[in-house]
């Protein structure tokens, strides 16, 4: 309040433009101070990389550079959309999130009521602290464990967990990583171990904003804990349950490149190559199609945020503060 | 026994384990958060017990639950000994502290300024922040602007880049806006404190457990960070992080093998290039399970939902 009213407290009329400006300045210098190196780093890191977007519409030479290089229109976005291995990616893509939604995001909801009903405070918070961990390892070594478990045994070791396991009941071992059609199965399942818990903490905090006296007033009225969790407990938090709902479908377009690159193979392209994994092969990870990959992150980006500008819509149509 | 199972149990009628003080549904719920739970731990247990189990023992296979035969810490004396191991993890020690510490200073000053929507400007500079979260130049942009500011193959575009963290700028301009007390300012202001005061003497003493919280998690994203290297540095082999390491030993056929003939010549037993992949990752995970108590304690507490704050 003190703030505002001293901000509305006008300089004298005779003042300059140029005065009032260092008035005001003078005034919040150190809010300006305190702006300027993120202001900076924004400036040349964030908005820096906007300049090579245009080699989406050039063709790239190294000797002439980003500005020198020729414009070549709409060229590459034609490419991009007669390339059989970019459509391949772009329906992998949609299809794995699809998976992710359809179960991960039905299991985050189930396992927050799940953990809520527990109600021993030591068992509960043990199974917090187990559910939350596996979203702070990075997918390096969660790929790691993936492969521990499910490796394929070889001459000079035993293989997998798993398959060691398949072995001993008298099985065949199976090599589950380079099976094309179960990577996005594989994809869904430790997507939801490493995220669930994680995930399900949004919820929780919807859930400590009921009232007992809810429950209380249901028990009187004979409800029992299963009646009560999805009578009282689900409604509730619905609306977060809607949010995240969008939020979730606002990255349909979206690829976990550190989750697919480091389990993919070349075996598995065809069920397993998404589009980042894809833009990236085709320009750093081996390629020089620079122009194309620019091009179809452009694409995608815009996608994207059209998308997420419409989810943002329903957001704030929710009543709730939206994302901007 | 048998006529109580084929019964089925039902919630309020006392069955055998409802005399226990149990009945169905706590089953069911003890049950499957109990499972996912081991789920989510026990590959980490198996990878540690595996890790430390002796060679006789570790060729037997199996689910281990506990290490058979005692401990044996050759397979680290063997990944120790291999002399980019020490450097990369002396490459994400260094790379990590002066990243997070750059990182937070950065986004805190900048997330506390753009809180403070009354000064000119803030409105616009947070949309032009938050704008970044959905749209970016993409790859090959990045890598010609690297190029330009001369940051290619250079340790520092493991640091410098990263510098505004745009998912916890959010999550901190959230926090200065809603979860500081505005009396406390007011009050601070009433007694004649500046600018400069009520950052360093109200606003940072109070935030002092968030600020915490968001330095623990941006050390965490930074320890494991690759992509830096993988993009932008390549094949400079004294520059790799600890998380390459781990990649290379996961996929890299020939950097595998530099292990195994370096334990062979150290005298030890040729370890099975699992086993060897299971020392990493325990070494990998080491730093990440010390902060995580401190980490849990903070986001439980909501500071992570600052995006989708009721």
């Amino acid at each position: 309040m003190i703030g505002r009213s001293i901000t509305a407290a006008r300089p004298p009329r005779h003042v300059g433009k140029w005065e009032r400006f260092l008035i005001y300045m003078r005034k919040y210098w150190f809010i300006y101070l305190l702006v300027l190196p993120g202001l900076i780093c924004m400036i040349v890191f964030n908005y820096g990389t906007m300049y090579g977007i245009q080699l989406a519409f050039k063709d790239y030479s190294p000797r002439l550079g980003v500005w020198g290089s020729p414009w070549v229109g709409f060229t590459h976005f034609q490419e991009m959309i007669q390339d059989p291995s970019f459509i391949r990616a772009f329906q992998n893509t949609v299809i794995i999130n699809v998976y992710k939604i359809a179960f991960g995001f039905t299991f985050n909801v189930f396992l927050a009521l799940f953990i809520n009903e527990i109600k021993r405070k030591k068992v509960k918070s043990v199974v917090q602290t187990c559910v939350y961990l596996p979203y702070f390892l990075s997918w390096v070594i969660f790929a790691g464990l993936i492969q521990v478990f499910l490796e394929y045994p070889s001459a000079s070791d035993l293989g997998g967990v798993v398959n060691q396991v398949i072995q001993s009941l008298g099985g065949q071992p199976v090599d589950f990583l380079k099976e094309p059609s179960m990577f996005r199965g594989i994809l869904t399942i430790s997507n939801i171990i490493k995220t669930a818990g994680y995930s399900s903490i949004v919820y929780f905090a919807a859930m400590a904003g009921i009232s007992p006296t809810l429950y209380e007033s249901a028990a009187i009225d004979g409800a029992n804990r299963k009646d009560m969790m999805f009578h009282i407990t689900l409604p509730r938090i619905l609306p977060s349950v809607a949010i995240m709902l969008i939020l979730e479908l606002s990255g349909l377009f979206a690829s976990n490149f550190d989750q697919v690159y480091n389990l993919y193979s070349n075996y598995v392209l065809s069920t397993g190559d998404v589009l980042s994994t894809y833009i990236y092969r085709i320009s750093l990870g081996g390629g020089t199609e620079y122009e194309l990959s620019t091009a179809m992150n452009l694409v995608l980006n815009l996608g994207g945020l059209i998308v997420v500008l419409i989810a943002n819509k329903f957001v704030e149509k929710l009543d709730v503060q939206g994302i901007f | 026994m048998k006529r109580n199972r084929s019964k089925k149990p039902s919630i309020g009628r006392r069955t055998m384990l409802g005399r226990l003080g149990f009945n169905f549904y706590d089953v069911f719920i003890y049950g499957f958060c109990i499972l996912f739970a081991l789920v989510c731990v026990y590959p980490m247990w198996y990878v540690f017990v595996a890790s430390v189990t002796p060679y006789e023992e570790y060729i037997k296979g199996g689910l281990m639950l506990w290490p058979r035969g005692g401990v044996d810490f050759q397979y680290y004396i063997a990944i120790f000994s291999t002399k980019s191991f020490l450097n990369s993890l002396w490459i994400s020690v260094s790379k990590t502290v002066l990243a997070t510490v750059l990182s937070v200073l950065v986004t805190s000053t900048m997330a506390y300024a753009v809180s403070k929507t009354h000064v000119r400007g803030m409105k616009v500079i947070n949309a032009l922040v938050v704008f970044n979260l959905f749209f970016t130049g993409g790859l090959i942009p990045q890598y010609m602007l690297y190029q330009d500011l001369g940051l290619l193959r250079s340790y520092w575009v493991m640091v410098i880049p990263g510098a505004l963290n745009i998912t916890y700028f959010v999550i901190m301009r959230n926090y200065f806006t809603y979860s500081v007390p505005k009396e406390l300012e007011e009050a601070a202001r009433l007694d004649g404190c500046t600018d400069v005061g009520l950052f360093f003497r109200i606003v940072m003493p109070v935030s002092k457990a968030m600020v915490a919280a968001v330095t623990l998690f941006i050390a965490v994203i930074n320890w494991n960070d690759y992509y830096n290297y993988m993009m932008f540095i390549g094949n400079k082999t004294e520059l790799q992080p600890f998380a390459w390491i781990l990649r290379r030993m996961l996929v890299d056929q020939s950097m595998m093998n530099t292990v195994r003939n370096g334990a062979a010549s150290l005298g030890l037993q040729t370890p099975p290039p699992m086993a060897l992949r299971m020392a990493t990752i325990i070494c990998a995970m080491v730093p990440i399970l010390c902060v995580y108590p401190f980490l849990q304690k903070y986001f439980t507490s909501g500071i992570t939902l600052g995006a989708v704050k009721e």
